[in-house]
């Protein structure tokens, strides 16, 4: 059957449904060949002419990849750091300060399923004294399987995972992406360490939340300039895609840096008062 | 195998509205027939039929013949051993035969001597959750008996969060239902990986149910789910079951897209059982009308119950249920102390309603149940005695699966048809051969409708991207991915369409509907702000505008304001003694055609058209002597479709010869139109309301409607009257059309079968017995057509003679 994008808006609309987010109707009703060649007249003109902001941090590791890489010398390791404050893992012995690997990932949505998807994943772990952050960042979809492969070379067999929230969210996420690529999943049996519920049991009713950022703030004493909310990233990434302004990707990166930096100096928090 | 329940009825013991002597249905029908024989136009027994068996197949594993000995099988019905065969030669397979005939051995024994065997998974879906949880428990019986050590889960909206892990990790039967497929399953299927690498059997229940616009939602979500298992490099064989429709094998290879081998013949026994058609009485013999439907049905239901018969009614739409239930409670739930012996069922209750309702006839406190056919399904609520429909359901197939629902294996039941005065079961109960002879109709599909295609490539692309020129199904769907990438939600990088947007796109996709957009009904009363029911928004127009009597178990609410933009209508209850009933007009204009031929002195064609229904007012209709008290206003915006038609004209040259005057030739058109919808409507298995009629002028400048008495008046455009000697141009043309935004299929294969449909309306206007016209065949006349010269019978009967090819 062939159907025109202006058929289908139309039986929508009588179906009861609103009209789609975002369409405007063609000037006319036409075959799928004169359809197409509007619809490329319309998206030139939608997006605009390309931004000239399109300046982004890093260095290109493979098409569309991008990798950051900075070191903070401000957060020295300790030898050996307790989960004693970890329910699941209160009976360990303390484990080395370099097996711990933070990491945070940056989404296209918080829906969920198989079409949410990680644009970024940022990594920070003890490394030559200092901790070390890095950031995979795709500026095209097709890139994903090199991120995903890259950051798969991260993680050691022997690495402790650090992350906020990660055991609900951020893995189960990555591990439907390396389903789908078709790549086994490095975080599989790895031990990890959810800050969030220690977290919570620690400080709520105490601060107003038990957001990170609201307890790096509290608790840390970190205060974060210019910060571009977790919630406008997707938002952020999308509008570089479609080959809009880089302002806002670049703030993304820094909120993941702030976010992987907390959460290491949380975790030593944490093992310090357990 | 469903076992049949072999209890016997709970008499109430309350003496005073139970006759002393326990009768059966068969008992019941003498009764009927002793005291109306003059109601009965036809009666069908079916005699109880011995079963047909084969031996255990050798290949069967000698666990599962081990379980099936300790729950006392030794041997099957011949259908089962067919389907163990068929399916062992790696073949799909639809198993098509009556309720209670074991058609779950059918699949069950391939599932299980493959689970057994090499930890195969099984997906089986159930159109409803109640069924898939009777399918569990029947399935883990037979595993407990032989000690199979098989896992089966249902997996549903009620199935807890905690459980679902383990559910997806070791389930090797996952019973569930489309919907959850469609928004729990497919768009999680990375969670369910090791499941679709080892999935071997779909089983899909019920498949006659998939018809129409279900039908086409589930035909696509099998491509969705084909299409994840591809990624899986599985490719599942399926399983179908379904009750007796005219073209089980064709249905099924339309649902799931490849060939299957049909099973038919049943090897189950079949208990004894009675049928009546059943017409009303004339009351108005001058003109030809008869009692309602409704006090037919309200006293057989009267009596049944008061037999000591567990009772169901079906009516065609949720007033009738309301009406017909309040007439049952105020005999038999006159006392509000006593728990309610009578219940209403139907669409636009809150699940937590209808599964109270279930649970008690399963329980056997209720007496009378009625419903719309929101309870056709396999929904269990035991065994009943008697079925009464009230109205036929507009298709030989879904009467009998009705008729189905009474039965037990130790005494008769009863199923009454009462017909109602729509010419289509008039036609019917005064033919009752062909209610005997007639194959069951065809179940159609149309997967490919434009709405419906988008909104699962919508889904396809959140679940897997679509990469270059991968068609869905049959389809190539670039152009419906184009407009998603319009409207921001797939994005395309070279050959790749990926899913972008921040949205689960499953949710906002009902498989139930051409498109969700339901209303709310809010109660206000005393200042509440309750949800109490749903509306589609298909019937919104008809049912929630403003002064509408809008009932829910026979509790009467008003309807204050209807926010139509906010899909939500705001009630508060009332104490009224009448109910509402929408007045409204159908308009349409012809906007492409596709085909077209020569039909007699006239055209047939089919093609595209643009319809436009406006409800006008309503009108309010007493209780009990449904005399016409009073009318109201509607203002509500036009209800504008684009769907398919068939239509036949005739020039205004063929007509000025052949009629005296316009309005005769009106009449005729009129007549015909009646006519040829009915047995349109007989000759596709559809829903009466999925196929509609009009006569226009097919530019949209008139249309035509029947007064009350059945005498044309034209309309201008805007609803105002018209006269057709004024009209400089005066072409009458007869449309049937779909009725749904892009239709449904219904009218491409009517088309096809147009001169089929001519010759079978002539016949049946010739045919009628009645001298001017009547609701049978042309609609009902006026009295004093009866004795004109020209009646509107004949007059309909040369514009179908003008349009015959001969």
């Amino acid at each position: 059957m062939n159907a025109s994008i202006e058929q289908l808006r139309r039986l929508r609309a009588q179906a009861g449904v609103a009209t789609l987010p975002g369409a405007t109707p063609p000037a006319a009703a036409a075959s799928p060949s004169m359809l197409r060649s509007l619809l490329q007249r319309h998206r030139r003109i939608d997006g605009g002419p390309p931004d000239r902001d399109r300046a982004l941090p890093g260095v290109e590791v493979a098409e569309g990849l991008r990798c950051l890489e900075t070191r903070l010398d401000w957060l020295p390791a300790p030898t050996a750091i307790a989960t004693g404050f970890d329910r699941h893992h209160a009976d360990s012995a303390p484990i080395a300060a370099q097996r711990m690997l933070a990491f945070d990932t940056e989404t296209t949505g918080l829906a969920g399923g198989s079409g949410t998807r990680a644009f970024m994943i940022g990594a920070a772990d003890w490394h030559g004294g200092g901790l070390r952050i890095r950031q995979l960042l795709i500026t095209t979809m097709a890139a994903e399987a090199a991120m995903l492969d890259r950051f798969a070379q991260w993680c050691g067999e022997h690495d402790v995972l650090v992350s906020y929230n990660g055991k609900c969210y951020d893995a189960p996420l990555l591990a439907a992406r390396y389903r789908l690529a078709r790549r086994a999943n490095p975080l599989a049996g790895l031990m990890h360490l959810d800050l969030l519920h220690p977290a919570r049991r620690r400080w709520r009713g105490i601060y107003e939340n038990c957001r990170l950022a609201t307890i790096e703030r509290q608790v840390l004493g970190v205060l974060r300039e210019d910060d571009l909310p977790g919630s406008e990233a997707p938002a952020a990434w999308l509008a570089y895609l479609r080959g809009g302004s880089a302002a806002n990707l670049r703030r993304v990166c820094t909120h993941n840096a702030t976010d992987l930096s907390s959460l290491m100096a949380l975790l030593l928090r944490l093992a310090a008062a357990a | 195998m469903r076992m049949a329940n072999g209890l016997a009825a709970s008499v109430p013991d309350d003496g005073a509205d139970t006759d002393r002597r326990r009768i059966d249905g068969a008992a019941l029908a003498q009764r009927l027939l002793r005291k109306y024989p003059e109601r009965v136009t036809a009666q069908v027994a079916i005699h109880a039929r011995a079963a047909r068996h084969a031996p255990l197949p050798p290949d069967l594993p000698a666990a599962i013949q081990r379980a099936l000995h300790a729950r006392g099988i030794f041997q099957l019905y011949s259908h089962q051993a067919e389907a163990w065969q068929a399916v062992r030669r790696g073949e799909d397979v639809v198993v098509v035969t009556p309720t209670a005939s074991g058609k779950s051995l059918c699949y069950l024994l391939p599932v299980l001597a493959d689970a057994m065997a090499t930890r195969a998974k099984s997906l089986f879906l159930f159109p409803t959750k109640a069924l898939a949880q009777d399918q569990v428990a029947e399935l883990l019986e037979l595993n407990r008996a032989g000690d199979l050590g098989v896992r089966a889960y249902t997996f549903d909206g009620d199935t807890p969060g905690d459980a679902r892990q383990a559910i997806r990790l070791h389930g090797d039967v996952v019973v569930s239902n489309p919907d959850m497929l469609h928004q729990a399953i497919l768009p999680h299927h990375t969670k369910w990986a090791q499941f679709f690498e080892q999935l071997k059997y779909v089983v899909i229940d019920e498949v006659h149910t998939y018809r129409g616009v279900f039908g086409a939602h589930v035909a696509n979500l099998v491509r969705r789910l084909r299409r994840i298992c591809a990624f899986y490099g599985a490719r599942p064989q399926f399983i179908l079951c379904s009750a007796t429709i005219g073209n089980p094998a064709e249905h099924a290879s339309a649902l799931i897209e490849s060939t299957v081998h049909a099973i038919t013949d049943s090897g189950a026994p079949v208990g004894e059982k009675h049928v009546l058609l059943w017409n009303p009485p004339v009351i108005n013999p001058d003109l030809g009308l008869r009692a309602s439907a409704r006090s037919q049905s309200n006293r057989i239901a009267r009596l049944a119950i008061k037999a000591g018969l567990k009772t169901l009614v079906f009516a065609q739409s949720r007033t009738m249920v309301e009406v017909l239930t309040k007439y049952l409670k105020d005999v038999f739930d006159h006392d509000p102390r006593k728990p309610a012996r009578v219940r209403a069922y139907r669409g636009g209750y809150l699940p937590s309603e209808r599964r109270s309702v279930e649970r008690e006839m399963r329980a056997g406190h209720v007496d009378g149940i009625v419903a719309t056919h929101a309870l056709e399904l396999g929904v269990d609520i035991g065994a009943l005695d008697v079925v009464v429909l009230n109205g036929y359901p507009g298709s030989i197939a879904a009467t009998w699966q009705r008729f189905g629902r009474a039965g037990r294996r130790q005494q008769a039941s009863l199923g009454v048809l009462v017909a109602s005065s729509d010419p289509l079961d008039q036609y019917l109960v005064r033919h009752p051969e062909f209610f005997q002879d007639a194959p069951p109709e065809h179940a159609r599909i149309a997967p490919d409708q434009a709405l419906i295609l988008l909104d699962h490539i919508r889904c396809a692309a959140f679940e897997l991207p679509f990469v270059g020129s991968e068609p869905f199904g049959p389809i190539a769907p670039a152009p419906y991915l184009e407009l998603l990438a319009e409207a921001g939600v797939v994005h395309r990088e070279g050959e790749r369409w990926e899913w972008i947007a921040d949205s689960y796109p499953a949710n906002a996709v009902s498989l139930r509907s051409v498109a969700d957009g339901n209303f709310v009904v809010v109660d206000r009363s005393e200042g509440r702000q309750q949800i109490i029911a749903e509306v589609d928004y298909s019937a919104a127009a008809l049912t929630l505008y403003e002064g509408a009597i809008h009932m829910i178990q026979s509790t009467p609410y008003q309807v204050e304001r209807l926010d139509w933009s906010g899909r939500k209508a705001f009630v508060t209850r009332t104490q009224v003694d009448y109910y509402t009933d929408a007045i409204d007009y159908t308009r349409l204009k012809v906007l492409a055609q596709f085909d077209g031929a020569v039909s007699g002195l006239g055209h047939a064609r089919h093609g595209e058209v643009h319809v436009v229904r406006r409800v006008a007012g309503y009108k309010k209709i007493r209780y009990y002597t449904h005399e016409n008290i009073g009318y109201g206003p509607v203002n509500l915006p036009d209800q504008e479709l684009h769907t398919s038609a068939l239509w036949w004209q005739l020039t205004q040259a063929v007509l000025d010869e052949a009629f005296a005057s316009r309005q005769a030739a009106l009449d005729g058109f009129l007549g015909a139109a009646v006519a040829l919808h009915l047995v349109a409507t007989v000759a596709v298995m559809a829903d009466a309301r999925d196929l509609q009629k009009a006569v226009g002028s097919g530019d949209g400048a008139w249309f035509a409607t029947s007064d009350t008495r059945g005498r044309g008046s034209l309309r201008a455009a805007d609803g105002s009257g018209a006269a057709a000697d004024a009209l400089a141009q005066f072409m009458p043309t007869v449309f049937l059309y779909d009725a749904y935004p892009g239709g449904i299929g219904l009218s491409e294969p009517l088309y096809q079968r147009r001169d089929e449909l001519l010759l079978r309306a002539r016949e049946l206007v010739v045919g009628c017995d009645c001298t001017a016209g009547c609701p049978a065949c042309i609609g009902p006349v006026l009295a004093a057509d009866e004795a004109s010269a020209v009646t509107p019978k004949q007059l309909a009967q040369r514009v179908l003679s003008l349009l015959a090819t001969r």
